[in-house]
């Protein structure tokens, strides 16, 4: 019934490592240059020096490893599935069969790309996992809406978005919440959810939805309501409380980061195996 | 009958969000008593009374309804949820349906019973909290009052008719009428039937008019358990827990303090009304 337990991906675990006490523009740039050398790395090699790359840094931020295992949990289903499409659906013919059913051949070529693009995908997963662990919600839309600060001139509402993200980052555990709570007030009066066919189940859910839509509402009501009361009228002319700044560490995080991504990358350009 | 064997709870065991709920409760409630459950913010309260029904497996330890372990695998959970209902706090926010009648009849829904006992055990509840299901059985529970609103929803769930109740903080949110209205609804459900009283409050004049029997938690262990009188005539004990006593005992404490020399044990306001008259007449 503990449903916020198997919700380990995007949650922030509060440390005082350097990683965490890093600009998050710093962290929001390095997780995107990370992610970009993720799709030219092409081999098992690279993707294995990157994995050990991301454990050094999972030990620097102080996030047992056992918390990014989880986090993949809920990605497991995707991964099978890309792995199986990829192992049936490859388009590579040739190479040394490994498998033979019936009419259907799979080459062991095959089979190696259908691994590495699954392995591609948890390395995604846990590189920006390696972000929302050590990047509190609020430095999160801080950091975002000061990168959008620029685009602000051709009409970006950056200030507007980054308050709806920390609006909406901030109520998914309270939904979670009331959503048990719910639940199991509807469980109370014989109410059963993992019963029956789709739509027996689909017909369940209304009992916990009307409730948990009429609160969110209310919530949000009573949010405006609040906001207003304060004189709240969005970003123009908004001073902060926290002023981001970048640090001498932030400069060696991103130098650290680029140098990582040359050394990845280099080999690549150059041809080599 | 309800009996705990040393449970103990953890909320998110294995994360770093991982709390501590309950340390080993272990008590009976027997059949038809009236028990008021107190204790401080956090002292594993709410959680005790969500095993009682199933809501919350424990991590360690089990519960007992009528000798049969709730938590063995063959367990029937929809029937213990029948016998041992559970009123949440603020229970309005869980009505759903377009009409009174038909989100009362949720439970013996659920429950599988046939369409004529279904809808005389919608009458019944709705009679047993004081809606006549004439006028308020076609209505949209979301037109109801606040305190109408949670009329319903306890009836709701003595429409499971249930053998043990479990209120946590019913009266929260209403007015001083409201709060006294339902405490006598409660009052009058249980010398109905033979219906067993589980109530949380923080109020400890609630606790006083209701209980016969209180159950003190502290830190998710059993503080103090005994005869309403025995635990409220421990006033220290109760103040070092951020608990108070009743007003009226408060009031005679007080009394005896500046030289009067009634009795400090009485609950009820007529009690304390026939003391301090005894008291003075004698005087």
């Amino acid at each position: 019934m503990e449903l916020a337990r198997n919700l380990t991906i995007g949650q922030y675990i509060p440390r005082e490592s350097p990683i965490h006490h890093l600009d998050p523009r710093t962290k929001i740039a390095a997780t995107a240059a990370l992610t970009v050398v993720i799709f030219v790395i092409n081999d098992f090699t690279g993707s294995a020096l990157f994995g050990a790359f991301m454990v050094a840094l999972f030990l620097v931020a102080q996030i047992p490893l056992g918390y990014v295992g989880r986090g993949l949990r809920p990605v497991l289903f995707l991964l099978l599935l890309t792995f199986l499409l990829n192992l049936f659906f490859s388009g590579i013919r040739d190479g040394t069969p490994l498998i033979r059913l019936g009419p259907v051949v799979i080459t062991t070529e095959a089979a190696a790309r259908a691994f590495f693009i699954a392995l591609r995908l948890v390395l995604l997963v846990v590189t920006t996992s390696l972000f929302t662990f050590t990047t509190s919600p609020m430095a999160l839309t801080d950091g975002m809406e000061r990168l959008l600060r620029p685009f602000r001139r051709i009409g970006v509402p950056g200030h507007e978005l980054a308050m709806m993200m920390s609006i909406a980052l901030r109520f998914i555990p309270t939904l979670f919440e009331e959503t048990e709570r719910i639940m199991k007030a509807q469980m109370a009066r014989g109410a059963e959810f993992q019963r029956g066919n789709l739509l027996r189940r689909a017909k369940a859910l209304l009992p916990i939805l009307v409730p948990l839509f009429l609160s969110a509402f209310r919530r949000a009501d009573e949010l405006a309501l609040a906001m207003e009361a304060r004189a709240y009228r969005g970003g123009e002319g908004r001073t902060r409380m926290k002023e981001l700044h970048f640090a001498p560490r932030d400069a060696v995080a991103a130098g650290a980061t680029v140098l990582a991504s040359i050394g990845f990358l280099v080999p690549r350009w150059l041809g080599l195996p | 009958m309800i009996e705990t064997r040393d449970l103990h709870h953890v909320y998110l065991e294995g994360t770093p969000m991982s709390a501590v709920a309950l340390r080993g409760v272990s008590l009976t409630i027997r059949d038809g008593e009236r028990v008021g459950l107190i204790g401080p913010t956090g002292s594993g309260k709410s959680t005790l009374v969500q095993t009682f029904n199933a809501l919350i497996r424990p991590t360690r330890g089990t519960v007992f309804v009528d000798g049969v372990d709730i938590f063995a695998p063959k367990a029937d959970r929809r029937r213990i949820r029948q016998q041992v209902a559970l009123l949440f706090q603020y229970p309005e926010q869980q009505l759903f349906e377009e009409t009174v009648a038909r989100d009362v009849s949720f439970g013996p829904r659920n429950l599988g019973l046939p369409e004529e006992e279904v809808a005389s055990r919608v009458d019944d509840a709705l009679h047993a909290v004081g809606l006549d299901p004439g006028t308020f059985g076609s209505r949209s529970p979301f037109t109801l009052s606040g305190g109408e609103m949670r009329r319903v929803a306890l009836a709701g769930v003595l429409a499971m008719a249930p053998r043990v109740l479990i209120l946590d903080e019913p009266t929260a949110g209403l007015d001083p009428q409201g709060k006294a209205e339902f405490l006598r609804l409660i009052h009058h459900l249980h010398a109905r039937g033979n219906l067993t009283v589980i109530l949380i409050t923080h109020s400890m004049d609630e606790v006083a008019q209701v209980a016969e029997r209180v159950i003190v938690l502290n830190e998710g262990l059993v503080a103090m358990d005994g005869p309403t009188r025995e635990v409220f005539a421990r006033a220290d004990d109760l103040e070092r827990l951020h608990l108070g006593i009743p007003q009226t005992a408060q009031v005679l404490h007080r009394l005896r303090a500046r030289g009067l020399p009634v009795r400090t044990d009485l609950l009820t306001l007529e009690e304390a009304r026939d003391e301090i008259l005894r008291v003075l007449g004698t005087a």
